[in-house]
C-alpha cells in the first residue's frame, strides 16, 4: 500500500510538472516594400466577435502574397472585423469596425504609426485634408469628424431621421466641397454634406439599402441597392443600380435587377469609365451605357464572390471568394481578357481591397 | 441472485457530502452489490455524484463538467456563456432536461450551462450518443439529464455558506429543509456577484506612447482588467415532495433565475469601457409538477410544467454628457407549456416495456431591432411564432440471463406539423467475465434534430427551407470494476463511437450584411472515451480518490467542397478539440480534505481548413485547481472552512479567441449547518 501511495504521489507531481505553459509572444517582422511600387492590400474581415481580422498584401508584379502583415509587423492583432482601408500620403488607414478603431500604418513597413480610438462602429474613412477626415458608422446616427494628425475625434455630423439603433452611414465620395454618403442598413438615401459647415444639406432617396458608392470620370455617382430582404418591415423590393448626377444631385438612370438578386460591390476601373459589380457573376458596364449588358464579365463558376476590385493601372479584375467564411478566403486575378492570371489565399472573409 | 452483479461504486469517500459543504462525513471504499437496472441495458452514461456537484457554491454546471467529464465545454469567459458539446458535435446537438422538462432554448437550440448553479442539481447524468434516444430525440451528440431529489431530512435543516473570492466576488448559498415521513420540502437560494475585473496581460493589442508630434515612441502589451464583465446572478429553487407511502409520490419544483451580466469587452477592443454598456439580462421561471405511482411490476408517472424566459440584450454608448443611447435593444420572450406521461411494465424479471409521450408547446416573441420605416413610422424587426414539439417512445428490454441484455427503442417526434422518420435505437450488453465485472456494451441509433425557431424564422436571415439534421451513431464499449471491501475499488471503461451527421446547420454571413443558416456540412465524428476511477483506503485515516477521463474526438467535415477553393473537406471542425482529458484527485485525512483538479484541451483549430495562423491560434492548455477543506463538528453545528485556488499555475490561456480568462485566483468559503 505504501508503494502504491508513493507511486500516486509521483504521478501527481508529474501532473503538476507538465501543467506550466508559456505564452508565445509575437515577434515584430521587418518589411520594406517601398521599392516594389504597385501593391494591393486586402482587408480580411475575420469572424465577428472572434477578433481574427487580418491584412494581406499582394504584389501584382512578383505575384507574391504576404498574409497577416499587420500582426507580423506589429506583433498584435488587427482586431474584430476589418471593414475598409484607404491610403493617403504613404499612410494606410485601416478601419476595424467592432474594435472601435482606425489604425494608421506605414504602407511599406506595415508598422503602426497611430490610431483613432473609441469610435462607435466605424465603417469608412474619407480625408478632407491632412487635419480633417470623416468616419462613417453603423449603429450610430452621427458621422465622426476626426483630426488624423492628432488621432482625435473633433466633432460629429448629426444625421436627421435616423436613430442610433438604425443608424448607418457608409461609403463617401467627394465632389467639390460636398461629400456624398450612402446610408445602407434599413435606409434608402444618399446624403450630401457641406464640408465647410459639416452639415447635411440635402438628401436623395433611392431604393432600399444602397450598399456602395463611387464617382466616375463624368462626375456621376453610382450606387447599387440590395433591395432589403423577405419579411423586412422596411420593405423588400427588386434591387437597382442608380446613376446620379453629382452636380444636380438627381437620379439620371435606374437599372433594375430581378427581384431576389443580390447585387453588391460597385467598383470603378483606373480611368473611371467602367463600373463593375457582383451579382452572382461579375459584371462590367461602360459608364455611358444605357442598359446592363446581357452577359456577365465573368460568369458564376461555383465561387462565392464577396469582394471585388480593379487594378487602376492594368485593369485586371480581382475577386475574392469567402468560401465558407471560416477559412482563408481566396482571391482570383483575371485579365481584361477574362484570363485567370493568378490565384492566392488570403485571410478569413476577404471583403475589401486598397491599391497602393 | 439473478440480475445481481457485483459492481463497485465509489461511494463518497470524502468529507462533506451528500448534504454539501458544512457537514463532514468519512466513508471508506465500499464494494456494493446491486442490480444492473434493466432500463440501462447497453447505455453509455456518466453519472456525476453529489461530491462532484456540491464541491463549492460558486461552481456552475459548466465548471463541474469541465473537470469531471469527457465532454467539451466552450467557455467564453468567467460568468459568460458556456456551452457543452459531446463527441465533436455542436452545443445544439446536446439535449438538456431538468426534472424531465427540456430546457434547451427553443430559439437558439443550446443551453447556457454557466446559468445552472451546480448546487441546485442533485443528480446529473450524461447520456452519450445513442443512449440519449432513451430520453429524447435530437441529441445527435448526447443528452444531459439534470434533476433534483428530496433531501430525505427528518425535521428542520438549515445550511448557509458564504464565499468570498478574488475580484470582489461574493457567493452566498442558503438552504432550508423540512422533512417527515411523508413530506420533504427544500428552499435553496444562491446569489453571486462580482465586478469581475480580473487582470490579464493582453497579448492582442499594444498601448502606444506618443511624443508631442504624435509619433509613437513606445509600445507595450498592457496589463488590462476584464472590462465590462460584472455580473449579479440570483437563483431560487423551491421543492415540495409528498410520498403517500402507498406507492404515490408527488413533487413540485420551481426555479427562478434573475441574471444581470455585462458582456466583457474583447481583447481587441479599443473602445473606452466607460463609454459603452454591453449587457444581457435574463429572468427565467421553470416549474414542474410530477406524480409517480409505483406498484408491483409497473410504474406510471405524469409531469406538467411551464417555462417563462425573458431575455434582454442592450448595447449602448455614451453620446455625450453620460447620455447612453441604444445601439442595439433586443428582447425575447419564451413561454413553454410542458406535459409528459410515462409508463413502465415488467413481465417477470426478463422483460420490461416502457412508453413515454412528452409535449413542449413554445410561444416565442423575438424583437431584435427598432427601426424607422420608409414612411417614417416606427417598426420592430423580429418574429412571433408558436410551435408544438411532441416526442413519443416505446421500448422493450429483455434480459434472459444474468449475462445478457437487449433493448430496443422506437421514438417518433413531431415539430410543428413535420414528423420525423422513425428514430430507432438498439442496445445490447453482456457480462464477459464475472471476475472483474467485465461488461461489454454496444448500441446503434438513428437520430434527427429539427432546426431551431431562430434557424427558421429569425429576421433577418432565418431560413424556412432548412432540413432537419440527421445522423447514425454506433457505440461500443467495455467496462470493469474490481475492489476489496473497505480497502480499495477500481473501475474503468473504454468506449468507441462513430457517428455520421448529415445536413449540419451552420450560420454564415451573407453579402447583405447579416447571417443566415443553411444545411452546409456532413460530418463524421468518431473516437474513444476512457474513464477510470480509483478509491483507496491508504490507512485508517487516509483516503484517496482519483477520477480520470480522456477523449479522442476527431470530428471531420466529409461534405462536398463549398467552392472550388474549399480546403475544409477532410478536416477537423473548428473549435472542437481532438484530445481532452481531466483528472481529479482527493486526499482526505480525518477532517481535512485536499482536492486537486486538472484538465487539458488540445489545440483547437479556428479555421475549417485547419490552418494555424498567428491570429487564429488557440494553443492547448492545462488547468489546475486545488481546494483544501477542514471540517469542525460541534454540538450545535457542523462548520467547514474551505480555501480554493483556481488556475494554480497562473496559466495564460484562451478558450475562445479574444475572450480573456482569469489567471490565478482565490476563494474562501465558510459553511455552517446548525443541528436542531
Amino acid at each position: 500500500m505504501h508503494k502504491l501511495f508513493i507511486r500516486l504521489v509521483f504521478c501527481t507531481q508529474l501532473l503538476l510538472a507538465v501543467s506550466c505553459m508559456k505564452w508565445e509572444y509575437g515577434l515584430e517582422e521587418d518589411f520594406d516594400l517601398s521599392a516594389s511600387g504597385e501593391g494591393l492590400f486586402i482587408t480580411n474581415e475575420g469572424n465577428f466577435q472572434y477578433g481574427n481580422a487580418t491584412l494581406s498584401y499582394y504584389d501584382p508584379k512578383t505575384r507574391k502574397v504576404e498574409n497577416e502583415i499587420f500582426y507580423r509587423a506589429n506583433a498584435m492583432k488587427l482586431g474584430d472585423v476589418a471593414q475598409s482601408m484607404i491610403i493617403r500620403d504613404g499612410v494606410g488607414w485601416v478601419v476595424v469596425n467592432n474594435s472601435h478603431v482606425v489604425f494608421a500604418i506605414d504602407i511599406n513597413t506595415f508598422k503602426e504609426v497611430g490610431r483613432i480610438t473609441n469610435l462607435t462602429s466605424p465603417r469608412y474613412i474619407h480625408f478632407l485634408s491632412d487635419e480633417k477626415a470623416y468616419i462613417t458608422q453603423i449603429w450610430d446616427n452621427r458621422i465622426f469628424i476626426v483630426n488624423p494628425k492628432r488621432y482625435e475625434i473633433t466633432g460629429y455630423i448629426d444625421i436627421h431621421n435616423m436613430t442610433m439603433e438604425s443608424g448607418s452611414t457608409e461609403q463617401m465620395v467627394q465632389y467639390g466641397k460636398y461629400v456624398f454618403v450612402n446610408c445602407w442598413s434599413y435606409q434608402n438615401r444618399i446624403l450630401k454634406i457641406d464640408t465647410e459647415t459639416d452639415q447635411v444639406v440635402d438628401e436623395l432617396v433611392v431604393g432600399i439599402q444602397p450598399t456602395s458608392l463611387v464617382m466616375d470620370c463624368n462626375d456621376k455617382l453610382w450606387t447599387v441597392t440590395d433591395g432589403g430582404y423577405e419579411g423586412s418591415p422596411y420593405g423588400h423590393e427588386a434591387p437597382s443600380l442608380y446613376k446620379i448626377d453629382a452636380a444636380t444631385f438627381t437620379i439620371e438612370k435606374q437599372f433594375k435587377f430581378d427581384f431576389g438578386d443580390w447585387p453588391s460591390e460597385v467598383q470603378l476601373n483606373g480611368t473611371k469609365d467602367k463600373i463593375y459589380w457582383l451579382n452572382d457573376d461579375v459584371w462590367e458596364m461602360d459608364v455611358t451605357a444605357d442598359r446592363v449588358p446581357v452577359r456577365p464579365f465573368l460568369p458564376y463558376n461555383g465561387t462565392l464572390y464577396y469582394g471585388l476590385t480593379v487594378d487602376p493601372h492594368t485593369g485586371d479584375v480581382y475577386i475574392a471568394d469567402a468560401i465558407d467564411y471560416v477559412q482563408q478566403g481566396k482571391v482570383y486575378r483575371y485579365s481584361q481578357n477574362r484570363e485567370l492570371l493568378d490565384e492566392f489565399y488570403v485571410g478569413i472573409i476577404p471583403g475589401a481591397f486598397c491599391w497602393k | 441472485m439473478r440480475r445481481l452483479f457485483k459492481i463497485i461504486a465509489l461511494l463518497a469517500l470524502l468529507p462533506a457530502v451528500a448534504a454539501g459543504q458544512g457537514k463532514v462525513n468519512h466513508i471508506i471504499p465500499a464494494v456494493v452489490y446491486g442490480d444492473r437496472p434493466m432500463k440501462e441495458i447497453g447505455v453509455q452514461q456518466t453519472k456525476l455524484d453529489s461530491i462532484q456537484l456540491k464541491e463549492n457554491i460558486s461552481l456552475s454546471m459548466a465548471d463541474v463538467l469541465t473537470f469531471n467529464s469527457a465532454i467539451f465545454v466552450k467557455n467564453y469567459g468567467r460568468a459568460t456563456l458556456s456551452t457543452v458539446a459531446f463527441r465533436g458535435t455542436s452545443p445544439s446537438h446536446t439535449q438538456v432536461s431538468w426534472n424531465g422538462m427540456k430546457i434547451n432554448n427553443p430559439m437558439l437550440g443550446m443551453t447556457d450551462f454557466s446559468m445552472i448553479p451546480s448546487y441546485f442539481i442533485d443528480d446529473a447524468s450524461l447520456l452519450h450518443g445513442t443512449s440519449s434516444v432513451n430520453e429524447t430525440g435530437g441529441g445527435l451528440g448526447g443528452a444531459v439529464k439534470l434533476s433534483t431529489r428530496p433531501a430525505q431530512n427528518d425535521g428542520f435543516g438549515l445550511q448557509y455558506i458564504q464565499g468570498v473570492g478574488s475580484f470582489k466576488t461574493f457567493d452566498e448559498f442558503l438552504r432550508l429543509t423540512y422533512g417527515n415521513e411523508h413530506w420533504q420540502t427544500s428552499t435553496r437560494a444562491v446569489l453571486s456577484t462580482s465586478p469581475n475585473e480580473f487582470e490579464y496581460r493582453n497579448h492582442d493589442k499594444k498601448v502606444n506612447v506618443y511624443d508631442e508630434d504624435m509619433n509613437i515612441i513606445e509600445q507595450y502589451y498592457p496589463i488590462e482588467k476584464n472590462k465590462s464583465g460584472a455580473y449579479k446572478d440570483f437563483h431560487l429553487l423551491q421543492e415540495v415532495y409528498y410520498n403517500t407511502g402507498k406507492g404515490d409520490r408527488f413533487g413540485l419544483n420551481a426555479w427562478y433565475i434573475n441574471s444581470n451580466r455585462e458582456l466583457p469587452m474583447l481583447t481587441v477592443d479599443h473602445g473606452e469601457a466607460t463609454d459603452f454598456d454591453n449587457r444581457q439580462r435574463e429572468q427565467t421561471f421553470r416549474g414542474v409538477l410530477s406524480w409517480d405511482h409505483l406498484d408491483n411490476g409497473w410504474k406510471v408517472g405524469a409531469k406538467g410544467g411551464y417555462i417563462y424566459t425573458w431575455m434582454a440584450y442592450d448595447y449602448k454608448r455614451d453620446v455625450g454628457n453620460g447620455n447612453m443611447a441604444h445601439m442595439t435593444q433586443s428582447r425575447s420572450e419564451i413561454n413553454t407549456i410542458y406535459g409528459q406521461g410515462d409508463g413502465e411494465y415488467y413481465i417477470g424479471k426478463e422483460w420490461l416495456f416502457t412508453a413515454s409521450l412528452s409535449a413542449h408547446q413554445h410561444f416565442v416573441e423575438s424583437r431584435d431591432k427598432n427601426i424607422i420605416r420608409q414612411d417614417g413610422n416606427k417598426a420592430v424587426v423580429g418574429y412571433e411564432m408558436a410551435r408544438i414539439e411532441l416526442s413519443g417512445s416505446i421500448s422493450a428490454k429483455w434480459r434472459p440471463t444474468d449475462r445478457f441484455g437487449l433493448s430496443a427503442v422506437i421514438r417518433e417526434e413531431l415539430f410543428g406539423n413535420t414528423l420525423t422518420p422513425i428514430i430507432p435505437a438498439l442496445f445490447v450488453d453482456g457480462v464477459i467475465s464475472k471476475k472483474g465485472n467485465v461488461v461489454a456494451k454496444a448500441s446503434i441509433s438513428r437520430n434527427y434534430r429539427f432546426p431551431t425557431l431562430n434557424d427558421l424564422y429569425f429576421l433577418p436571415g432565418g431560413n424556412p427551407d432548412l432540413k432537419s439534421e440527421s445522423g447514425w451513431t454506433y457505440d461500443a464499449g467495455i467496462s470493469f470494476a474490481v475492489g476489496e471491501e473497505g480497502k480499495y475499488s477500481l473501475s474503468g471503461s473504454a468506449n468507441w463511437f462513430d457517428s455520421y451527421i448529415k445536413d449540419w446547420i451552420i450560420w454564415l454571413p451573407t453579402t447583405k450584411g447579416f447571417f443566415s443558416p443553411d444545411n452546409i456540412k456532413d460530418v463524421h465524428a468518431y473516437g474513444v472515451e476512457l474513464t477510470g476511477d480509483l478509491s483507496v483506503a491508504l490507512s485508517k485515516e487516509w483516503n484517496l480518490v482519483l477520477n480520470g477521463t480522456f477523449s479522442w474526438t476527431p470530428s471531420i467535415n466529409v461534405g462536398e467542397p463549398r467552392t472550388p477553393a474549399d480546403q475544409s473537406v477532410g478536416k477537423q471542425l473548428p473549435y472542437v478539440p481532438e484530445l481532452s482529458s481531466s483528472v481529479t484527485g482527493t486526499l482526505s485525512w480525518r477532517d481535512w480534505t485536499f482536492l486537486y483538479k486538472w484538465c487539458h484541451y488540445s489545440e483547437r483549430f479556428t479555421m475549417s481548413s485547419n490552418d494555424i495562423t498567428l491570429t487564429g491560434k488557440l494553443p492547448s492548455y492545462f488547468m489546475s485547481n486545488i481546494t483544501l477543506e477542514k471540517g469542525f463538528s460541534f454540538k450545535w453545528a457542523d462548520i467547514s472552512v474551505k480555501a480554493v485556488v483556481n488556475n494554480l499555475f497562473d496559466e495564460e490561456y484562451l478558450s475562445v479567441l479574444s475572450r480573456p480568462m482569469p489567471g490565478i485566483n482565490f476563494e474562501v468559503f465558510l459553511g455552517i449547518t446548525p443541528k436542531f
